[in-house]
């Protein structure tokens, strides 16, 4: 008899909660195909290495993007092999439990619960990623009380007020980390003519960036390869420059938080003003990132202990309580 | 004699309790059934979730998207 599941299958990162168990699988959400057979060559970190860096018959790819399936038979495939690693066979079908960003369509929701059924799901249940974030976050929705969770992906950025177990007020964009990432790599290119690789972009932000300055700022050196010569070169790159490449991405995800407390009841507002507001995800760990948040929106800021881990726990906690809580998921309200 | 019509009384009783019974609408469903959700979202029913999340070995911060 297979243990039901929670899945947070998100644009950056596959996590898995396994009833009774906790959390038992971490990896990058990336397969890697061999072009010509369509045999899949590895899956996870193993695959996450190989971006940038495979032959010309091998494609390291990222099936989401946005927070949504972009290949609907690739992701079949990497839910497949990721149910496999976990324990799920043919013979047995365990309950899953999926966090999705709010902001899908009827289509992309239909596509996420088919690829799980088709990869051995017994039965596949969608909850939204801020709700879920919020339960896993400790936070008290059971109270009747303003509770506001930021939740920064590698696709979307969602921000969402909750209250009694519910969700009051909601705002999403399709701007993550990955965004960020790709304005360093588009700023690189179009200021110093050196093309790098999205893994490199993301070692210069886990390096130097950030969204306001910072106390402890240094330069990083940076190799790409020359747009004019083609051959391999080094720039360095100040946090200025780093700061001045991702604001558009970073400015768009403080605008749809200052746009959900503006749809907040002003009951409930006044409640984020004592509370704060709670920021979650891998995007939330962006240096400076909560103190520009609190600067623009005069609320202040806290970071989730757990910020990678919240919404499988959140959504880990939803399959140990499935018949109470069954009436959060997508489908129950719709 | 007297038993018959005693049990006779006792079902045409029961039956009227019934019937009564069945037209008050019940309210407790919503009720029950909202109280259920809003305690299995307290802390306490949590507890166990959130503590198995802080003994995950894999990597808190060092990971930086999901």
């Amino acid at each position: 008899m297979a243990r039901d599941l929670a899945i947070d299958l998100g644009t950056a990162n596959t996590l898995v909660y396994m009833k009774g168990k906790g959390i038992v699988l971490n990896e990058p959400s990336v397969i890697a195909l061999n072009r010509q057979t369509g045999e899949v060559l590895a899956t996870g970190r193993e695959a996450w290495q190989m971006i940038g860096r495979t032959p010309g018959y091998i494609v390291a790819v990222r099936p989401l993007r946005g927070g949504a399936i972009t290949d609907f038979e690739i992701t079949e495939r990497m839910i497949r092999l990721l149910l496999q690693r976990v324990g799920v066979s043919r013979f047995s079908r365990p309950k899953v439990v999926i966090c999705v960003p709010s902001a899908i369509t009827e289509v992309e929701r239909r596509a996420v619960t088919d690829a799980a059924r088709r990869a051995g799901a017994a039965d596949a249940q969608l909850i939204e990623q801020p709700m879920a974030a919020a339960i896993g976050a400790d936070l008290p929705i059971d109270e009747p009380v303003g509770n506001m969770v930021i939740d920064i992906g590698g696709g979307t950025t969602e921000s969402a007020v909750i209250s009694l177990g519910g969700i009051v007020a909601l705002e999403a964009v399709r701007v993550g980390s990955f965004d960020i990432d790709a304005a360093i790599q588009s700023y690189v290119r179009r200021e110093h003519g050196i093309a790098i690789g999205e893994r490199t972009a993301e070692e210069v932000k886990m390096a130097i960036g950030s969204a306001a300055p910072t106390e402890d700022e240094a330069q990083a050196e940076v190799r790409g390869r020359d747009l004019m010569t083609g051959l391999p070169r080094t720039v360095i790159l100040t946090p200025e420059e780093v700061r001045f490449a991702i604001d558009d991405p970073v400015s768009s995800i403080i605008s749809s938080v200052a746009r959900c407390l503006a749809k907040s009841p002003p009951e409930l507002a006044q409640d984020f003003l004592n509370r704060g507001m709670f920021l979650v995800g891998g995007g939330g760990m962006l240096r400076g990132l909560k103190q520009r948040i609190e600067k623009e929106t005069n609320v202040p800021v806290r970071m989730s202990n757990m910020p990678l881990e919240a919404v499988v726990l959140g959504a880990g906690h939803c399959i140990e309580h499935y018949d109470a809580l069954k009436g959060m998921f997508m489908g129950a309200r719709r | 004699m007297i038993v018959l019509v005693i049990g006779i009384v006792v079902v045409v009783a029961v039956v009227a309790a019934l019937v009564v019974l069945r037209r008050i609408p019940r309210h407790d469903t919503g009720v029950t059934r909202f109280q259920r959700h809003i305690d299995a979202l307290s802390p306490e029913a949590r507890r166990a979730v959130i503590d198995r999340g802080t003994q995950h070995p894999d990597g808190r911060r060092e990971q930086r998207d999901n």
